[in-house]
């Protein structure tokens, strides 16, 4: 998929560039809001994220631009503001998420996939890895075409581990995603080890790989190697 | 005591001792005029009857005098130089009555006889007049202690109007409220200037709060980018290379680290908001609802640490911010979860007027402190703002929120309406 990351904290582009050029996937970026709306007008990308505070313009107006222009990319708002106001103007203009900072790049991973699937497979929202095939609209899931029954939760784990595929995702990143984080664990992250073994077990019940790895304790890595 | 009542208080209690002293010292002189003039009567009287005697040998008819009467008497002894004056009665025929009067004893030479004569005069008139004199003083004495205590009692207390406004204002002033005191219309410069006094105060520290609200979000704000690129660059660094068990311990603590940082930079961010009224998305919320699908997403968190949860639902419908109701449930059921015991309990009950969440758990022993931030008991794992969010968000709605505890169980209640 191609990508532009219209941030102007260079520490962070650079982590978000190199997280998601891989699989080949194509990755631009922009830093101020000149660039940013030269980029736009001349290309198309599947998703846009965007930060909000931006030199040289507000990223809401760069938002409202796209839309003027008819474009169909996929955007993604990531602030520094966790404001309400600012997402709900931002949906409002037809963003398709809103994230806060600061966030694990396998939350922006996970989301950007999302916003790409649904734009993409328009309804045939469908993730295919080796023998494992995942409908993500209807909640379905085949191994071997064999259906896996699999809980919400582990069906949610099973989708951000496939849109982060062969990188290492943390507990803590894996917590938020699953619960969000206005519910204060308190760090206790007995929870993932439950649904990770789980899911574990019902994948192998199906017959496939091992392909959940433990690293090192602090996470996990969905890899095929 | 108020200013009036003092003032009061210590004016007419002057001018009542001023008064007496005055009266009394008037009334002294008036007494020794008047006797000083009956003196002089009885003087020119002794005088008359002197020369009467000198003149014609032989003393005049006491009958023939008004008001007054004289009397002859033979001289016992040698009493030439007696002469004195003093109070005596007078016998008024007229009326036929004992009045106070005033005599004068003196001696005439007749015929080489020394004769006693005794002059008496009525004081009655003088005596009258004193009266007259001391009940008019004392009639302008009430007046004017009346007077005055009117006029410290409505006047007074009219006069200071203006002051007892601008306090009234001072006292309903809220810094985080924006608008300004209003001016109370006066003429008097010791109010127009504490008016002016208490407005340029009110500005400052308006001004002040800015100043800090604004460092407060600009500050968040900064803080939110550095945390961004650490969480970032964590994330990256762990996709690099393979890390010992020793190292992965380390990453791990990093990690949790700054997921409590951002945590509770959040929480403060909120905080601020809840504070500045920035949360606005007001609508109708079942509630009933919400509590149930709250209690739907913590079920495993229930499961986990074997706690029994019931439940007593009624409907209800709060106007208030979804979002924020979200947060206030959150902070109750964690908090319910969090200070449980294994095996515990968890109540939660719904009323028209109340929600409550009851759980057991441990004794423990800063109970006025609960809701403040930063506090927490010893072993909890959390920041210690979730209670003091919480309290922020019933206050914004006017809710109550409080705390009982009645038998091992931990009782939190949040009471809506208490406006009304």
């Amino acid at each position: 998929m191609k990508i532009l990351v219209i941030e102007d904290e260079q520490a962070l582009y650079e982590s978000i560039l190199a997280y998601f050029t891989d699989e080949g996937n194509v990755c631009e970026h922009a830093a101020d809001f000149e660039t940013a709306t030269e980029k736009i007008e001349l290309y198309t990308y599947d998703c846009i994220l965007l930060d909000l505070g931006l030199p040289g313009g507000e990223g809401l107006e760069l938002l409202s631009r796209l839309k003027k222009m008819n474009k169909k990319d996929g955007v993604l708002i990531i602030s520094a503001r966790h404001s309400l106001d600012d997402r709900l103007s931002g949906l409002d203009l037809g963003a398709d998420d809103y994230l806060v900072k600061p966030f694990h790049l396998s939350e922006l991973k996970a989301r950007v996939s999302a916003i790409v699937r649904r734009k993409n497979f328009d309804g045939d929202n469908v993730i295919k890895f080796n023998e494992i095939k995942v409908d993500v609209a209807a909640m379905k899931i085949t191994a071997n075409d064999t259906p896996v029954n699999l809980t919400k939760k582990e069906f949610d784990l099973l989708v951000y581990f496939l849109s982060n595929k062969n990188k290492v995702v943390t507990k803590n990143a894996m917590a938020e995603h699953l619960w969000g984080d206005e519910i204060d664990l308190s760090d206790d992250f007995d929870f993932i080890y439950t649904h990770v073994k789980n899911l574990k077990k019902k994948l192998a019940e199906a017959g496939t790989s091992d392909y959940v790895k433990s690293v090192y304790g602090i996470g996990y890595k969905f890899t095929s190697l | 005591m108020k200013l009036s009542t003092r003032y009061n208080r210590v004016n007419i209690l002057t001018s009542i001792i001023i008064l007496i002293i005055t009266g009394v010292i008037y009334y002294l002189f008036i007494h020794l005029i008047l006797t000083n003039k009956l003196d002089k009567d009885l003087a020119v009287e002794e005088n008359e009857i002197k020369q009467y005697t000198r003149t014609y040998q032989k003393l005049p008819l006491p009958a023939s005098y008004l008001d007054q009467q004289v009397s002859y008497a033979e001289s016992q002894k040698n009493a030439n130089d007696v002469r004195e004056f003093s109070y005596t009665t007078y016998f008024n025929p007229k009326e036929n009555e004992e009045e106070p009067g005033r005599s004068l004893v003196t001696t005439v030479n007749l015929n080489g006889k020394n004769i006693l004569v005794t002059i008496t005069k009525s004081r009655v008139e003088s005596e009258d007049l004193v009266r007259v004199i001391l009940l008019i003083t004392l009639a302008i004495t009430g007046i004017l202690l009346s007077t005055l205590f009117l006029i410290n009692r409505f006047v007074l207390s009219r006069l200071w109007q203006p002051f007892y406004t601008t306090l009234k204002r001072m006292k309903t002033f809220e810094v985080t409220k924006m608008e300004a005191i209003k001016e109370e219309p006066t003429k008097i410069d010791e109010f127009i200037e504490l008016n002016q006094s208490v407005n340029a105060m009110a500005e400052r520290v308006k001004g002040d709060y800015r100043d800090l609200k604004s460092f407060t979000d600009n500050a968040s704000h900064e803080m939110m980018t550095p945390l961004a690129v650490i969480n970032s660059k964590l994330d990256s660094l762990l996709q690099t290379e393979t890390f010992t068990e020793q190292q992965g311990a380390l990453l791990e603590d990093i990690y949790q680290a700054t997921g409590r940082l951002s945590r509770l930079h959040q929480s403060l961010l909120l905080l601020a908001k809840i504070e500045n009224n920035l949360i606005a998305d007001k609508q109708d919320i079942d509630f009933k609802e919400l509590v149930e699908s709250k209690t739907r997403q913590f079920q495993e968190l229930f499961e986990r640490n074997g706690l029994t949860v019931e439940a007593k639902l009624m409907d209800k419908t709060l106007t208030m911010s979804r979002y924020l109701a979200d947060i206030l449930l959150n902070n109750l059921f964690s908090n319910a979860v969090r200070h449980n015991v294994q095996g515990g309990k968890i109540i939660i009950e719904l009323s028209k007027s109340a929600f409550v969440v009851s759980n057991t758990g441990k004794n423990f022993d800063s109970k006025e402190r609960l809701f403040n931030r930063f506090s927490k008991s010893s072993e909890s794992e959390g920041m210690g703002l979730g209670l003091a969010i919480t309290k922020q968000v019933c206050n914004l709605y006017g809710y109550e929120i409080s705390y009982n505890q009645i038998n091992q169980l931990h009782i939190f209640s949040v009471f809506f309406d208490t406006k009304q």
